[in-house]
C-alpha cells in the first residue's frame, strides 16, 4: 500500500506532504521523502541520455529503504512526485500520471501563489482518492 | 566492526601510538604524533640499509624497488580483537611510545612504564619510545643504552623530522624481518587459528578431524595476511590461492571469505596504478562473493554470541567505498542502504555507530548530503543513548555537521563556506538582490518538521554535552526560525534556556547566530544640515552651482546618470556631527523581550555607536532610534546592528530580515515577523552609500526675538534680525546670501556686508544681519480665510510656505584641515543652510477703489497771466509746504486739476494713519531748467486716520507732472506711433505703444508713495499700482502731456498795454486794488459795467513748432449763454473777438488785445479757443484723432470775470 506522498517544488521545497498510515512516522517519512531528494538530484544533474528515457518523467524506483520502496516522477519544471510505499511494485507512472494531473489542476488555482505549500482541501481529496484506488488494487 | 574499513585495510600495519611518562602538554603531543603520523608509507627500498637478511626470505617475490609497508597509528591504542587470528591486520604488530623529557625526567621510570604499556599487546612485534627534547643530563644518563628507549636530541625541526623518519624506517625494517620470523616459523612448525566462530564448548572428534582439515587453509591464508603486511602482494596471492582451495575443500566459509577478501586486497596492491574495468569487474565479483560467503558463513546457533553480520557489512561498506563514484551510485546505494538495513542484526551498538559513521560518511562522498544527514543524525541519536558528556559532545558534533543539509546550520559555520558571498556591507551594488544561496535556503526552510527536529536535539545534545555557546545557538536558532510552529509555552521554554545558556557563558561571549527580536531597516532620520551638503566646484567661485540637486526632486533626469549606483542613494555624513538611523524591531514572541542593548554594527571601523536598551513587550514591534557618530573618514558600511540580548551578543543583519521578508511576501518562510506583529509593510529599505566626510563647518540660525512668525500686515517693512552661529568645529571661509521660495521680491535687502566682514566666522562665532521684509500683498490664492475669528469677519492671512527662504551656501577651507590620509584630491564639500524667513502677512489696508477725479477751477482774470507751474519760482506756492494743505489760489489762473481718489478700507482691528506723499524727481528737461525746484520732492500731505472697520478716501493730486513742452519727445520715444498715422498701422507699433504707456503710467505711480502706519511700530507701504493703473489708463496723457496751446487772459492797461511783461509796472489805484510786493493786483470786481475793458489774451505756444490757428473768443454769462452775440448781447466789444489768424512761434506768446463792454454786471466767464490749421503729427497725436483732414480744436480753460457795479 502507499505509506507517503509528497510534491516536492525545483527548489527542492516540500508543496505536499501526507502520509496514509495510521502510525506516528510522519518525521520518519518526512526523513525518506527528504533523502530521495538526494536521488533526484543527481538524476537532474546527470541524466541519462539514452532515447526512450529522455522525456520520461517516471524515474522509477529511486532507492529502497528498510520496508519502503521510494518511486520518484519528475516533471519537466522540476517538480518532484515522490511516493512512498510498502509493497506494491510499480511499474509505470500511471499513479504519477493522475497524481500530476491533479497537482496541475490544484497550482492553476490563480489563489495559488507558486512555490508555496499547497493547501487545497479539494487536492488533497483527490490525492487520498487516487491513493485508495492503487491502495486497493495492491491488496486485490 | 571497525571504522574506516576499505579494501587495503589488509595490507596495514597497525602501530599503538602511547603516550609515555609524565603529562605531555596537549600542543607537544599532536605535535610529536603529527610528526610521526606523516610516515604511513615507507617505501621498501628506503629500508634496505637497515634489513639484513638473517634467513631466506619468504617473500620470494618481495618488489624491494617498487613496494612499500603501510603503517597506521592507532594514537592512544586499541584493545585486542577477538578476531585477531582471522585477520592479522588486526593485531597490533607494533608499540610506539611517545615521551615528553621534560615532563618526565627519570628516564628509567620511562622505560618502566613502556614496558608495562607494552605488556598489553601481546601481538605487537616492535616496541620503540620516541622521548623529546631530553635534557643534558638525560642525554648523559643515556650512555646507558636502555633498551627501546630513542632520544631525540633537541634539535631544529627539520633535523628532528628527518630523525623521525630514520627512526621510522628502522621501524619498519624491524617489523619485516619480524614478519619473516613469523612466516617461517608458521611455515615449518604450523599455527593454531582460531575464530571466536569456532565452538570453543564441545570439540567433538568430528569437529575436532574438521578442524585438522582446516588448519592449512588458515595457514595459508595467514601467511598471505602477512605477505600483504610485508609489502608483498604476489607472495600473498600465492599463499591466497591455496588458503582459498583448501577453505573450499574444506567447506570453511568464513575464512574462503577471508581469504578471498586478502586476495582482492592484493590484486589491488599489485595493481595499485591501473584502475581498468576489468579489474574493477573482477573486484566486484569477488567482493559480491565474499558477502555472500560471509552471509552464508551466518551461523544461527551462536547467533547470540558472536555474528559474522559485522564482517558482512564490512564488506559491503569496503565494496562501496571501493566503487564510490558519481556513475555507481546506485549500486553505492544499494549497497549502503542493504547495509543500513543489516544494522538491525548488530549486537553491538558501537558497532552500529561505526556502520551508521561509515554510511553517512560514503553517502557524503557520494555528494548524498540529505542521505548523509539522515545517517548521520542516526549516528547522533545512537550518541544520545550513552548517557556520558563525551558522547553527548560526539553527538552535538555530528548534529552539527549534518545541520547543513538541513539549512538550519549556524552562521558561523556558514560563513566560513560561503566567505565570498558573504561580504558585508551594501557597497557591492547588490544590496537590492537576494543572493541565491539565500534563496534556497528560504525553499530549503519549509522542511520545518526536519529542521525543528534537528536543531532541538543540538539543543538537548550541547546542553547535556555542557556546551553553553552551541546550546544558545541552538535555541536562537529555533526560536528565530520556528517561532510561529513553537507554542508560546515552547517559546518561553526556549528563551528560558536561553537565559540558562547565558548564565554558563562569560559575560560578552558573542554568537553567530542571531536570536530576537528580528531588525530591519526602518529610515535615515535625516537632519537637514546633513542633506544640505553640496559638491564644491573648484573651478566656479559660485562653487554650488551645478553640483547640488536643485529642486525638491531627488532624481532629475539631468543629474548624471548611466553610473553602475544610479539606483542607490548616496548619503554624506560629517565627522563629528551625530547621526541617526531609525530601526524597527519585533518581538513575535509570547514573552517579554528585553534588550539588553542595540547598537549599530559597523564594520568600517569609523563610527561610534551609541547603545540603546529596549523591551518589547510580548507581539510587539517597536521603532527605535540609534545613533552615532563618525569618526574618520571613508565610506561607512552598516550591515546590521549589535544586539545584546539573552546575556549574548550577536550581530543582526539587515540582509538576513529583508530575505526573510522578501520569503515571507512570496509565501516562502512561515511567517513575516513584522506583520504579525501589527507592524505595517515597509518599503525595501536599501542602506544608502554613505560616506564620512571631513568635518565641515556647521551654520545654526535662528531669528533675533524668537523663531516665530513675524506677524506682518501686508505692506508692511519690517527689518528681521538673523543670528547665524557656526556650531562646527570648522571656521566658515566662505559664505553666500541667496534667496529662493515663494514672494522673494517682499525681500528688500539682506546685509550681505555683515556677512562678508563676518568671515571666517571661527567655530561658536555668530554673526547677525538684519534683512528688511516688506510684506507682500496677499492675492486670493495664497491666503487662506481666517475663519477662527468670530464676528463673520473674513481675515486672510497668508498661508504656509509662503515665505521667502533664504539659502546660505558657506564652506570651509578648500584644503583638508585634517592630515588624513586622503590622497584624492577632491576638496571637502559645502553646505547649505536654509533659513526660512518665517512671515505670516495679515490683510491690511484694503483697496476699494481707485478713480481719477478731473475738475476745472476756473481763474480769475487780472491783470497778471496766471503763472506757469514750470516756472514757478516764488516762494509762496499754491501748495505750501508748511500747511500741507492743498489750496487753490484763486489768482493763480485756471486749474484743472486733477486727483487721484484712492478709498481704502480697514478690515483689520487696528487703526491705521495713511500718509500719502509724491516723490518727484529733479530730472531736468532738455532746456536746462528744473520741472520743478523743489529741493524735498516729497509733498507732505496730512495723514488719514482710519479706524477699524471704516473706510476713507485718499486724495491724490496729480499735478506737478506736466511736461513744459509738448514736443514729439514724449512720442518720439516710439516714432512709430507718430508715423502710424501716416503709415500703415502695424501691430507691433500698436503694442508697443501700449507698452510705453503702461511705463509712463508706472513710472507715475511709482512716485506716489502711499504709506501708513500701525501702532507703534508698525509701518508699511501700500501697493497702489494695481489700483491705479486702471484709474490712470485713460487719462494719463492729460495728465502728463501740457496742451498744445495755452490761452491766458489778462486786464490790458488802458488799451496801450502793449507789453505783455508790465506787471511789474502796473499800479492800480482801484479800491479794492491790493499792493502786495510790488505786485499790483486787481482786485476781485474790479470790472465795472459799463465801463469799456481793455483785455489781452495771450496764446502760448507749447510745441516746438509754428502753430497757424484761428482764435475765437467768447464771452458767457453764468446760464452760459453767448454773451457777445445775438439780439440780446449783454456785453459789447471793440477789436475782433472771431476767427482771428494768428500765429505762434514754438515756445512763444503772441497777444491779441480786445476790449469789452458789459452792460450788466455778474459774473462772466471767457474762454479762449482756437482752429489749428495744418496741425502737426504731434498735435494730432495729442488731440487723439487719427484722421489727417479734421480740424484740431484747442480750447482754453475758462476766466472768470466779475462785473460790478448797477444794471
Amino acid at each position: 500500500m502507499i505509506v507517503c506522498v509528497a510534491v516536492v517544488g525545483h527548489q527542492n521545497n516540500p508543496l505536499y506532504l501526507q502520509s496514509f498510515t495510521e502510525a506516528d512516522d510522519a518525521l520518519k517519512l518526512h526523513h525518506i521523502i527528504h533523502c530521495s531528494l538526494d536521488v533526484i538530484d543527481e538524476r537532474i544533474n546527470n541524466p541519462k541520455k539514452s532515447g526512450p528515457t529522455l522525456n520520461e518523467a517516471f524515474l522509477g524506483l529511486l532507492y529502497p529503504t528498510e520496508n519502503y520502496k521510494v518511486y520518484g516522477y519528475l516533471t519537466n519544471t522540476k517538480v518532484k512526485f515522490i511516493m512512498v510505499t510498502t509493497d506494491l511494485d510499480v511499474k509505470d507512472a500511471d499513479f504519477f500520471r493522475r497524481f500530476h494531473a491533479a497537482y496541475v489542476d490544484a497550482v492553476s488555482n490563480p489563489f495559488h501563489v507558486p512555490g508555496k505549500k499547497i493547501t487545497s482541501k479539494a487536492f488533497a481529496q483527490r490525492v487520498s482518492s487516487i491513493v485508495k484506488s492503487f491502495g486497493s488494487a495492491a491488496t486485490t | 566492526m571497525e571504522p574506516d574499513v576499505s579494501m587495503e585495510t589488509g595490507s596495514m600495519i597497525r602501530i599503538a601510538v602511547l603516550p609515555v611518562g609524565g603529562a605531555i602538554p596537549h600542543h607537544q603531543l599532536r605535535e610529536y604524533a603529527a610528526m610521526l603520523g606523516r610516515h604511513t608509507r615507507i617505501d621498501l627500498s628506503s629500508i634496505s640499509s637497515f634489513y639484513k637478511e638473517h634467513q631466506k626470505s619468504p617473500f620470494a617475490h618481495q618488489p624491494w624497488e617498487t613496494g612499500c609497508l603501510r603503517f597506521k597509528y592507532m594514537l592512544g591504542g586499541a584493545p585486542p580483537s577477538p578476531w585477531e587470528d582471522f585477520q592479522s591486520c588486526r593485531k597490533i604488530l607494533a608499540v610506539v611510545g611517545l615521551c615528553h623529557c621534560p615532563s618526565s625526567p627519570d628516564l628509567d621510570l620511562v622505560a618502566e612504564q613502556f614496558a608495562a604499556a607494552c605488556k598489553g599487546y601481546s601481538s605487537a612485534l616492535a616496541k620503540r619510545c620516541f622521548a623529546f627534547c631530553p635534557t643534558d643530563s638525560q642525554l648523559e644518563d643515556d650512555g646507558k643504552k636502555r633498551e627501546n628507549i630513542i632520544l631525540f636530541p633537541p634539535s631544529d625541526r627539520q633535523t628532528q623530522e628527518f630523525h623521525m623518519l630514520t627512526m621510522v624506517q628502522d621501524l619498519a625494517a624491524t617489523l619485516l624481518m619480524e614478519f619473516e620470523k613469523w612466516v617461517l616459523r608458521a611455515e615449518s612448525t604450523g599455527t593454531i587459528l582460531k575464530t571466536p566462530l569456532d565452538s570453543q564448548s564441545s570439540l567433538g572428534s568430528e569437529e575436532v578431524i574438521k578442524a585438522k582439515k582446516r588448519r592449512l587453509g588458515r595457514a595459508q591464508k595467514t601467511i598471505g595476511d602477512y605477505c600483504l603486511l610485508a609489502g608483498s602482494p604476489v607472495d600473498a596471492n600465492a599463499h591466497y590461492s591455496t588458503a582459498i582451495e583448501l577453505a573450499r575443500l574444506t567447506g570453511d566459509v568464513f575464512w574462503h571469505a577471508g581469504a578471498l577478501e586478502g586476495s582482492v586486497c592484493a590484486l589491488l596492491l599489485d595493481c595499485v596504478d591501473q584502475k581498468d574495468p576489468v579489474l574493477e569487474e573482477e573486484v566486484k565479483y569477488r567482493y559480491y562473493t565474499v558477502i555472500q560467503l560471509y552471509r552464508r558463513s551466518y551461523l544461527q546457533d551462536n547467533a547470540q554470541r558472536v555474528s559474522t553480520v559485522s564482517f558482512e557489512l564490512e564488506a559491503a561498506l569496503k565494496l562501496a567505498r571501493y566503487l564510490c563514484r558519481r556513475e555507481l551510485a546506485k549500486e553505492v546505494v544499494e549497497l549502503l542502504m542493504g547495509a543500513a538495513d543489516g544494522a538491525k542484526s548488530l549486537i553491538d551498538a558501537s558497532d552500529r555507530l561505526i556502520l551508521y559513521v561509515e554510511i553517512a560518511r560514503l553517502f557524503g562522498t557520494l555528494g548524498y548530503q540529505r542521505k548523509a544527514a539522515f545517517f548521520s543524525r542516526q549516528v547522533a541519536l545512537l550518541y544520545l543513548q550513552q548517557d556520558n558528556a563525551c558522547a553527548a559532545i560526539s553527538a552535538m558534533q555530528v548534529l552539527t555537521m549534518t545541520s547543513n543539509a538541513y539549512h538550519v546550520q549556524s552562521r558561523r559555520a556558514s560563513s566560513k563556506l560561503q566567505t565570498s558571498h558573504h561580504e558585508l556591507g551594501p557597497s557591492h551594488g547588490d544590496g537590492g538582490k537576494l543572493h541565491p544561496q539565500s534563496v534556497v535556503s528560504l525553499f530549503e526552510s519549509q522542511w520545518s518538521t526536519l529542521q525543528m527536529v534537528v536543531l532541538r536535539e543540538i539543543l538537548m545534545s550541547s546542553v547535556r554535552a555542557g556546551d553553553p555557546l552551541a546550546a544558545w545557538s541552538a535555541a536562537a536558532r529555533l526560536l528565530r526560525s520556528f517561532y510561529p510552529l513553537i507554542t508560546p509555552a515552547g517559546q518561553s521554554g526556549l528563551a528560558s534556556s536561553l537565559a540558562k545558556s547565558a548564565e554558563r557563558l562569560p559575560p560578552g561571549t558573542r554568537c553567530a547566530d542571531p536570536a530576537l527580536p528580528f531588525i530591519r531597516l526602518h529610515s535615515f532620520s535625516l537632519h537637514p544640515s546633513q542633506t544640505d551638503i553640496i559638491k564644491r566646484n573648484p573651478l566656479k567661485k559660485e562653487w554650488w552651482t551645478g553640483s547640488a540637486p536643485s529642486g525638491p526632486f531627488i532624481y532629475t533626469p539631468f543629474s548624471k546618470g548611466g553610473t553602475t549606483n544610479s539606483n542607490k542613494q548616496e548619503m554624506t555624513w560629517i565627522v563629528g556631527e551625530p547621526v541617526q538611523v531609525l530601526v524597527e524591531l519585533a518581538n513575535p514572541c509570547s514573552f517579554d523581550l528585553t534588550v539588553e542593548s542595540i547598537y549599530l554594527s559597523v564594520h568600517s571601523g569609523n563610527f561610534d555607536a551609541f547603545p540603546v536598551s529596549v523591551s518589547l513587550p510580548p507581539n510587539t514591534a517597536k521603532v527605535i532610534l540609534l545613533s552615532g557618530i563618525p569618526t574618520k573618514v571613508g565610506p561607512v558600511s552598516i550591515p546590521g546592528c549589535i544586539v545584546h540580548c539573552f546575556g549574548v551578543i550577536t550581530e543582526h543583519l539587515f540582509k538576513d530580515v529583508d530575505n526573510l521578508l522578501l520569503g515571507a511576501t512570496q509565501g516562502l518562510v512561515l511567517s513575516d515577523p513584522f506583520r504579525c506583529c501589527g507592524s505595517g509593510k515597509l518599503k525595501n529599505v536599501s542602506i544608502p552609500n554613505i560616506s564620512v566626510v571631513p568635518a565641515l563647518p556647521l551654520l545654526v540660525s535662528h531669528v533675533v526675538g524668537g523663531d516665530g512668525a513675524t506677524v506682518l500686515y501686508e505692506g508692511e517693512i519690517r527689518d528681521i534680525w538673523i543670528s547665524l552661529t557656526n556650531a562646527g568645529t570648522v571656521p566658515v571661509e566662505q559664505a553666500h546670501i541667496a534667496l529662493s521660495g515663494k514672494n522673494q521680491d517682499s525681500v528688500i535687502s539682506i546685509a550681505h556686508d555683515t556677512l562678508m566682514s563676518a568671515l571666517p566666522l571661527k567655530p561658536g562665532g555668530e554673526v547677525t544681519l538684519p534683512v528688511t521684509l516688506k510684506a507682500w500683498q496677499l492675492s486670493m490664492v495664497d491666503s487662506e480665510i481666517d475663519s477662527s475669528k468670530s464676528g463673520g469677519s473674513t481675515r486672510r492671512i497668508s498661508k504656509e510656505g509662503s515665505s521667502p527662504l533664504l539659502v546660505i551656501h558657506y564652506a570651509g577651507s578648500w584644503t583638508h584641515s585634517d592630515q588624513s590620509n586622503n590622497t584624492e584630491n577632491s576638496v571637502p564639500p559645502g553646505r547649505r543652510l536654509v533659513v526660512p524667513l518665517n512671515v505670516c502677512v495679515l490683510q491690511g489696508l484694503r483697496f476699494v477703489k481707485a478713480r481719477l477725479l478731473s475738475m476745472e477751477i476756473p481763474a480769475r482774470i487780472n491783470e497778471a497771466l496766471p503763472k506757469p507751474l514750470y516756472v514757478d519760482k516764488n516762494p509762496t506756492d499754491v501748495v505750501s509746504r508748511d500747511d500741507s494743505m492743498v489750496k487753490i489760489d484763486p489768482y493763480r489762473g485756471s486749474w484743472e486739476l486733477r486727483l487721484l481718489e484712492l478709498e481704502l478700507s480697514n478690515p483689520t482691528d487696528v487703526v491705521f494713519e495713511v500718509n500719502v506723499s509724491v516723490q518727484l524727481d529733479n530730472r531736468k528737461n532738455e532746456h536746462g531748467m528744473p520741472i520743478l525746484n523743489h529741493e524735498n520732492a516729497d509733498f507732505g500731505y496730512p495723514r488719514t486716520r482710519i479706524d477699524r472697520d471704516y473706510s476713507a478716501r485718499v486724495l491724490i493730486p496729480l499735478e506737478h507732472f506736466k511736461l513744459p513742452i509738448l514736443d514729439g519727445s514724449f512720442f518720439a520715444k516710439d516714432s512709430q506711433t507718430s508715423d502710424a498715422f501716416c503709415s500703415k498701422v502695424s501691430n507691433l507699433a500698436e503694442r508697443s505703444a501700449k507698452a510705453e504707456l503702461n511705463a509712463s503710467i508706472n513710472n507715475l505711480i511709482s512716485k506716489i508713495k502711499v504709506r501708513w502706519h500701525s501702532g507703534r511700530n508698525s509701518s508699511g507701504e501700500l501697493n497702489i499700482k494695481d489700483a491705479t493703473q486702471p484709474a490712470l489708463q485713460a487719462s494719463v496723457m492729460d495728465i502728463l502731456l501740457p496742451d498744445p496751446l495755452t490761452f491766458g487772459f489778462r486786464l490790458a492797461k488802458n488799451g496801450a498795454q502793449i507789453n505783455g511783461f508790465s506787471e511789474e509796472s502796473i499800479i492800480s489805484d482801484d479800491p479794492p486794488s491790493q499792493c502786495v510786493n510790488g505786485n499790483v493786483i486787481k482786485c476781485k470786481g474790479c470790472i465795472s459795467a459799463h465801463e469799456m475793458t481793455h483785455m489781452e489774451v495771450l496764446v502760448r505756444n507749447n510745441t516746438r513748432e509754428m502753430i497757424q490757428m484761428s482764435l475765437s473768443v467768447t464771452c458767457r454769462d453764468v446760464a452760459g449763454e453767448n454773451c457777445t452775440e445775438g439780439n440780446n448781447a449783454t456785453v459789447l466789444w471793440a477789436g475782433v473777438l472771431n476767427d482771428i489768424p494768428l500765429e505762434v512761434p514754438p515756445l512763444e506768446e503772441v497777444k491779441h488785445a480786445f476790449s469789452l463792454y458789459f452792460l450788466v454786471p455778474g459774473e462772466y466767464t471767457l474762454l479762449a479757443a482756437s482752429i489749428i490749421n495744418d496741425a502737426t503729427d504731434v498735435l494730432r497725436a495729442r488731440a487723439r484723432t487719427d484722421s489727417p483732414d479734421e480740424p484740431i480744436f484747442c480750447r482754453g480753460s475758462p476766466f472768470h470775470v466779475y462785473v460790478v457795479g448797477t444794471a
